[in-house]
């Protein structure tokens, strides 16, 4: 690590202005919003302090959003970070395939969440979905299971559908880190190290754990704040079983037209989702904000 | 791509120097995205028989209709003519966003029109007395069933619910795994719309004549209707689904008999062009005592913005009226092309919409429905607490919240929200 | 990677993961060429009545499916918006393909002089980047359309490619900077040595030996901003300009579309996309696996 003695402002500036100019003021204006009663209804916006905070923490749906917002997030960026892993590992060998494979990959990641939401829901479909289809033919099953309509079995599903959007992009960035891994290493390692696991333990995990930090901060990030694949899948339902803060978010300013409150929302998910950050950059250390 | 040729243009334009004519007017026109080429070529018509008059069309997902609406409101973009939801149409009003007809339209004029439009159709385009849209796509709630199904299984067009829930019973015993599908989602107005349809159907009211809350006595029509829902979601009858559009595509694989929808979606269910079992659906009448249902109609209505300006609110005016005005040939070219309803009496008589009509449906059977619709309330605030109420709904039907918690937290919040919309 | 595994294990797993990963794409080919007369009827599939391209010829050309022209049928009852998605992908692809480039333009060097140097202010502007996505998109609705109004840019490509820039480019300087990091530090220290100066030993010397890594990360970008929809649909302006992200999201909820529509606008939605994508895809991996850093 070289030091500058100034702040590098043109090799920086250009990546921070568009951040910054649709960071601050959108932010500073929700943050605004979020102490104020603004309700599209009702003229003036009186400023309430925390009134709007306490509303919301306190409402019907808060508990039931962030539980399920959570256990989301807790299940799906995991697993999603682990199945791409897992995958890329694979697909760093050569096999008759092994081309076909990788590009096949790469498919949930070209679709807008939209679309995925309708295959998803195609294959889950008590009617005329494939999965229930399947079993059916199997024998698994006699009658269809509504995946996507039962309180007990929608959050799951929703899940699968968003790790299966997710998985392209864990794997491609984990393909890109066992290549930065020197070569020779691991054929000195496949030498002295017998035991594969080992080998993994020792020699690859290492170089990859800034990037796994990285890819889990980000898959929980997205999981805990999505909202386009389980909007389209189920609207929120059955009941409040895949109602997520996201959700919260949108249904308290646009459909109740109390924007002050879904502002409050808002905050309070920066706030979890900051401490969820921490909690995984403390958990898996990295060396990446160290100096040399 | 685009945006060079309209740059070359604008540059050939302004050399070119034309003064502008008096009356060059562009107007913005907001609608959900239902059949857009229909709407273009409307308003080419409209252009041609109007020059200087110019009409730009946004859409938005119907879903997404209403956010994108406030998002205009608040970000002050120009809008002139949207598509107006009888559910928002109170809250528009309230909220200054929108204007009456009478302040952009010459004298009289609305007056004339409003006794061509159908009862429950006129309420819904009215707030505080003044009328505030022409109806675009005006409609009723159908209970549908699969003609086919029923005449296999001996069975009759159930006129009561109790009858609903015995044929059900009756085709899963025979192995029909989910008799009944029902449009579940609760973000949806619909989802609320229909309920509403069932309570009428009963005879019951949701408010008394002073907006007070009727619906959480357990006496009352649409409780009962609501433990009926519930029910038959218990005993395994039910299946949700979360859109009309995979409801269509369910009912065509003959693995469901009943469903309540929008009546329009029974002209896409029995179409021959791209389904299997069309033909095999027809509409009855809810069951029910009285056989009502909801009527409700979605509207052409002129924003405040548009009325402001003289030339604009002219041109607006002139729009609205061709589309939903005399002689009513946009409306009618709707009811034919695409099967939807229409809020304008004198149709019902149109020997083109019979014809068409009579592909898909029994025109005496929507002409009696029609008669028997009734609006729905719709306040200020009805909007606000029918998406907090929705949620409640849905946890109701499938059993997840006792039917007295969600009317008893349903009356509450429409009364707490009524006084803090008195005191406004 | 070396360590031979089972050929069996082996071709189970690549099963799998085709499976997976292609099986609801495969649902989408398959829906697309069997009308739904056939689809949804337990008798016929696809082997007895051979597949039909009626809906890919009424979205390029707007010739109605031959069941339109049946008897009683009627001729409207088919959306037309359906007939837009060709010309929304070439729309979300060039909105991308913006975005993409810009984020390597002006994101490469920020991950640069972070993986590399200290400096006054480093921590504050790198904090600021990684927290700025914190905040969920949803509620920055209001304030960003507000904001790009009075810019004048709501209606415009432009919008939506600033917009879609500024959402990615928190992750690609990011994960940029992790392989900026892994460059080892002794082929700067020659860089150094041969009188180097900061542009140039980024210019012809990292950027080179990251060049796949900044291939995965341009790939990245656009994948974010195609897939996008929010903003993509309060932002976007007449339908000749519009995503097809927006376009998809209309088509899943009108009634005048049937399934095998459907189907056909989501594969053809997908197609020219995923070529694109595996051509950028090859040549990051091959570029990956033959090692770009050597001993």
């Amino acid at each position: 690590m070289w030091t500058i003695h100034r702040y590098p402002g043109l090799w920086l500036l250009p990546a921070l202005l568009p951040v910054i100019l649709l960071t601050v003021y959108p932010i500073g204006h929700t943050l605004w919003t979020s102490l104020h009663e603004v309700m599209l209804l009702f003229p003036g916006e009186p400023f309430v302090g925390l009134r709007n905070y306490q509303r919301v923490l306190y409402g019907d749906y808060f508990g039931v959003a962030l539980r399920n917002s959570l256990v989301f997030t807790i299940v799906s960026a995991p697993l999603a970070v682990l199945l791409g892993t897992l995958i890329a590992l694979f697909l760093q060998r050569k096999f008759l395939g092994s081309q076909v494979v990788r590009s096949v990959v790469l498919l949930p990641w070209v679709l807008p969440g939209a679309i995925s939401a309708v295959l998803w829901v195609w294959v889950f479909h008590p009617s005329f979905g494939f999965l229930n289809g399947l079993m059916l033919e199997l024998g698994l099953i006699n009658s269809p299971i509504g995946w996507l309509t039962s309180p007990q079995t929608a959050l799951g599903a929703v899940i699968v559908a968003h790790v299966w959007t997710q998985i392209p992009f864990v794997v491609v960035l984990m393909m890109a880190t066992l290549s930065t891994i020197n070569r020779e290493t691991l054929e000195a390692a496949a030498i002295d190290c017998r035991n594969p696991f080992k080998r993994f333990r020792y020699v690859v995990f290492p170089e990859i754990k800034s990037m796994l930090v990285v890819l889990l901060v980000y898959n929980a990030l997205t999981a805990f704040t999505s909202y386009d694949v389980v909007y389209a899948m189920t609207g929120g339902g059955p009941g409040t079983a895949t109602t997520m803060l996201s959700f919260q978010i949108w249904r308290e300013s646009f459909s109740m037209y109390d924007f002050g409150a879904g502002s409050a929302v808002a905050f309070i998910v920066v706030v979890i989702s900051a401490l969820l950050i921490v909690a995984i950059t403390k958990a898996l250390p990295s060396d990446l904000f160290a100096g040399d | 791509m685009n945006m060079w040729k309209l740059l070359a243009t604008s540059a050939v334009a302004g050399l070119m120097a034309q003064p502008a004519l008096a009356q060059d007017v562009t107007l913005e026109f907001v609608v959900w995205n239902y059949s857009l080429e229909t709407v273009l070529d409307n308003i080419a018509k409209f252009e041609a028989e109007n020059p200087g008059i110019k009409v730009n069309v946004t859409d938005y997902a119907w879903p997404d209709y209403n956010d994108s609406l406030i998002l205009r409101i608040r970000g002050n973009t120009q809008t002139d003519v949207v598509y107006g939801g009888q559910d928002w149409l109170p809250a528009w009003g309230a909220a200054g966003f929108i204007a009456p007809l009478d302040s952009v339209a010459p004298a009289g004029a609305v007056e004339e029109l409003s006794k061509d439009i159908a009862p429950y159709a006129l309420t819904d385009v009215t707030y505080d007395g003044k009328v505030y849209g022409l109806p675009y796509y005006s409609d009723t709630i159908s209970f549908l069933y699969n003609k086919k199904i029923l005449d296999d299984n001996g069975i009759e067009v159930p006129t009561s619910w109790e009858e609903v829930t015995a044929a059900a019973e009756k085709l899963k015993a025979a192995g029909m795994d989910k008799p009944i599908i029902y449009e579940y989602d609760q973000e949806l107005p619909n989802f609320y719309d229909a309920f509403v349809a069932q309570a009428y159907s009963r005879g019951a009211e949701m408010f008394d004549a002073d907006l007070n809350p009727l619906f959480n006595d357990p006496s009352n029509g649409a409780y009962q209707q609501l433990e009926w829902i519930a029910d038959a979601w218990s005993k395994g009858l039910v299946q949700p689904d979360p859109h009309e559009s995979t409801i269509i595509t369910a009912m065509n694989t003959g693995n469901h008999a009943f469903t309540i929808v929008y009546t329009y979606v029974l002209a896409a269910l029995n179409d021959v062009g791209s389904q299997p079992l069309a033909g095999q659906f027809a509409m009855a009448p809810m069951p029910g005592e009285t056989h009502a249902t909801l009527g409700f109609a979605k509207s052409y209505v002129v924003t405040a913005q548009a009325a402001a300006d003289p030339a604009r609110a002219e041109a607006a005016w002139k729009f609205v009226n061709f589309m939903a005005g005399k002689p009513y040939t946009i409306a009618e070219r709707w009811a034919v092309e695409k099967g939807l309803g229409f809020g304008q009496l004198p149709l019902f008589e149109d020997e083109d919409v019979i014809a068409a009509w009579g592909k898909w449906a029994d025109m005496a059977d929507l002409g009696a429905q029609a008669g028997r619709a009734k609006a729905g309330t719709y306040t200020e605030f009805s909007s606000m607490w029918s998406a907090y109420f929705r949620p409640l709904l849905a946890q109701a039907m499938i059993g997840e919240t006792p039917v007295a918690d969600v009317m008893n937290s349903g009356a509450q919040r429409w009364s707490e929200l009524k006084e803090q919309f008195a005191n406004r | 990677m070396t360590g031979r595994l089972h050929p069996i294990a082996t071709f189970i797993f690549a099963l799998l993961i085709l499976l997976f990963s292609g099986g609801p794409v495969l649902l989408s080919l398959y829906g697309s060429v069997v009308p739904d007369r056939v689809l949804l009827s337990p008798n016929m599939n696809l082997l007895t009545e051979g597949p039909s391209f009626e809906t890919y010829r009424y979205v390029f050309t707007g010739q109605l499916p031959d069941s339109y022209n049946a008897e009683g049928a009627n001729r409207a009852m088919i959306s037309d918006a359906a007939r837009q998605v060709p010309r929304a992908l070439v729309n979300s692809s060039i909105n991308a393909l913006a975005a993409m480039v810009l984020n390597i333009i002006l994101g490469a060097p920020a991950a640069f002089v972070f993986a590399r140097y200290v400096f006054p202010g480093k921590k504050i502007s790198f904090m600021y980047l990684i927290l700025s996505p914190l905040v969920p998109a949803v509620a920055l609705i209001t304030p960003i359309y507000i904001l790009l109004q009075s810019m004048n840019l709501v209606g415009s490509p432009l919008g939506i490619i600033l917009v879609h820039t500024a959402k990615a480019l928190p992750f690609t300087v990011l994960i940029l900077s992790v392989f900026f990091r892994k460059i080892p530090g002794e082929i700067f220290e020659a860089a150094m040595l041969d009188h180097c100066n900061r542009f140039q030993t980024f210019w012809r010397v990292a950027v080179p030996l990251a060049l796949p890594s900044i291939g995965a990360t341009g790939l990245f970008a656009f994948m974010i901003s195609y897939s996008e929809f929010m903003f993509a649909q309060i932002l976007s302006g007449s339908s000749q300009t519009r995503p097809v992200s927006v376009v998809m999201a209309a088509l899943a909820r009108n009634t005048d579309v049937s399934w095998s529509l459907l189907n056909t606008a989501i594969f053809i939605a997908i197609v020219p996309t995923l070529a694109l994508v595996i051509l950028v895809w090859r040549f990051v991996v091959e570029g990956l696996l033959s090692g770009s850093v050597k001993g």
